[in-house]
């Protein structure tokens, strides 16, 4: 009886420390410094596609605050899909604390001998808006087809059109359920305007390249001034419905040049989502 | 006189210190438990939200597998089965939380096996309406995996901390316990067994 007892105490022991020891040893990739929404560890993106991301996503992230970190690895780490995404997003933090309206978007390509893998994690807000069945059909409807073309940029692009006006509210995920090509029209359109917008304002406001990274808030700073921020940014606001963000981080992070994403807010991530492989 | 007045500014100040390291550490503790507590509550909603999926899924499959009854009934009685245990998060103990385990885990199994047995029917498979309660079930079925590591992580913070030595005084004094975790399940990761 007493052995019994050690022995299951023994098991139970194992088991918490395996547990324990599986949390503690998790190998994630390390959170970018400076930060960056683009992590091509996988190296499937050009020069020139991963700043577009970049700045399609940082642009998205002030206007909007809700961060889109895409992710690409050449493994899993051992991971099952899913958990890796998850943990990308909870250690790194991605999203805003206050709203955990983060996205992971992992993709490790395919190779010769295994398989291509994508999965959107989606932290605890945005649960409602991207569900796990949308996740789901962007993977298999906007992004997978791209994929098996080898054309990693257009697919993640492709998925951006149809996630960023569901995210900020604009359209809701049943029209892309009925028909995906108005919805990415319409995304596309808006993400024209949007683009053309803010180049535009660039260009006007344009004095010095500052690139300012290392995260943190930068204010007053070059290129943009806190009246253009504060402009541009109630406008787009408006127009994308983004409510709540902290006051104070508009015009942080980036100013001229492109890019410059102020950095991850510390979201959480509770397991919403989806993923596929092809 | 002045003699007094240096004992009694010493004793003072022990007992200043003592106090502000007894509030601390209580205050802490108390912090902690409340950590643990939610996310015990998190851990109860992922899965009642797969006990929600459940009412649509069997009747989704009904309408393609019929004489797949006694699966269906499988999944519906360890769903009622499950749903009835709940866990006061106050009360958090190892037995409690081993009979919680113990009946999701048999509802996990139930709907292993009827999830298997859709792989015979290539029309329910096409279904639209199941697909996505498809991926629903598996992103709850992440979830949970989620919730419970969060709530092993907070309970083993809470663990560690009052069960260290000088903090377990505090512990032992105001009676907090240690909380339990999920084990890893037995067979978790096995196909359901066939039973004949």
């Amino acid at each position: 009886m007493r052995f019994h007892m050690a022995n299951k105490f023994r098991h139970i022991l194992l088991a918490v420390l395996l547990l324990v020891a599986g949390i503690v040893c998790a190998q994630v990739p390390q959170r970018p410094e400076p930060p960056r929404l683009v992590n091509d560890l996988a190296g499937i993106f050009s020069d020139e596609q991963a700043a577009r991301l970049e700045y399609r996503t940082a642009i998205f992230a002030d206007t909007t605050s809700n961060q889109i970190a895409i992710v690409t690895v050449p493994e899993l780490y051992g991971y099952d899909k899913a958990q890796l995404a998850y943990s990308i997003g909870e250690e790194w933090g991605v999203g805003q604390d206050k709203f955990d309206n983060g996205i992971v978007i992992l993709i490790k390509p395919k190779t010769g001998s295994s398989s291509g893998e994508v999965f959107i994690a989606t932290g605890y807000g945005l649960e409602g808006a991207v569900t796990d069945a949308f996740a789901r059909r962007v993977i298999e409807r906007a992004m997978i087809p791209y994929f098996k073309d080898n054309d990693y940029y257009g697919g993640v692009q492709a998925a951006l059109d149809v996630m960023m006006p569901v995210i900020s509210g604009e359209i809701s995920t049943d029209e892309f359920s009925g028909g995906e090509d108005d919805g990415a029209l319409a995304a596309a359109v808006f993400m024209l305007f949007f683009i053309g917008f803010v180049v535009m304002l660039i260009l006007v406001s344009g004095n010095k390249n500052n690139r300012n990274m290392g995260g943190g808030n930068h204010r007053g700073g070059n290129g943009f001034s806190a009246a253009d921020a504060f402009i541009l940014g109630s406008i787009l606001g408006n127009a994308t419905g983004s409510r709540g963000r902290s006051s104070g981080s508009f015009g942080g992070g980036w100013s001229g040049g492109g890019g410059g994403f102020g950095g991850f807010g510390g979201g959480s991530f509770g397991g919403g989502g989806a993923g596929g492989s092809w | 006189m002045k003699k007094g007045l240096v004992v009694l500014l010493v004793v003072a100040a022990v007992v200043l210190g003592l106090y502000s390291w007894f509030k601390g550490n209580y205050n802490n503790m108390v912090k902690m438990d409340e950590g643990v507590q939610a996310a015990w509550s998190q851990v109860e909603n992922v899965y009642q939200r797969r006990a929600d999926l459940i009412p649509n899924l069997v009747a989704t499959v009904k309408g393609y597998a019929s004489h797949e009854q006694e699966t269906l009934e499988g999944v519906i009685s360890a769903r009622s089965k499950a749903t009835q245990i709940t866990v006061d998060p106050e009360n958090l103990t190892p037995e409690e939380l081993a009979r919680f385990q113990k009946a999701q885990g048999e509802l996990g199994s139930a709907l292993g096996r009827l999830l298997a047995v859709t792989e015979n029917y290539p029309d329910l498979k096409a279904n639209t309406n199941f697909l996505e309660l498809q991926s629903q079930l598996e992103g709850t079925e992440n979830r949970i995996t989620v919730e419970r590591q969060k709530f092993n992580e907070a309970a083993r913070v809470y663990n560690t901390t009052i069960r260290q030595f000088p903090k377990n005084i505090v512990a032992g004094m105001f009676g907090f316990e240690k909380k339990p975790y999920f084990e890893a399940q037995e067979g978790a990761q096995q196909a359901p067994k066939v039973e004949f």
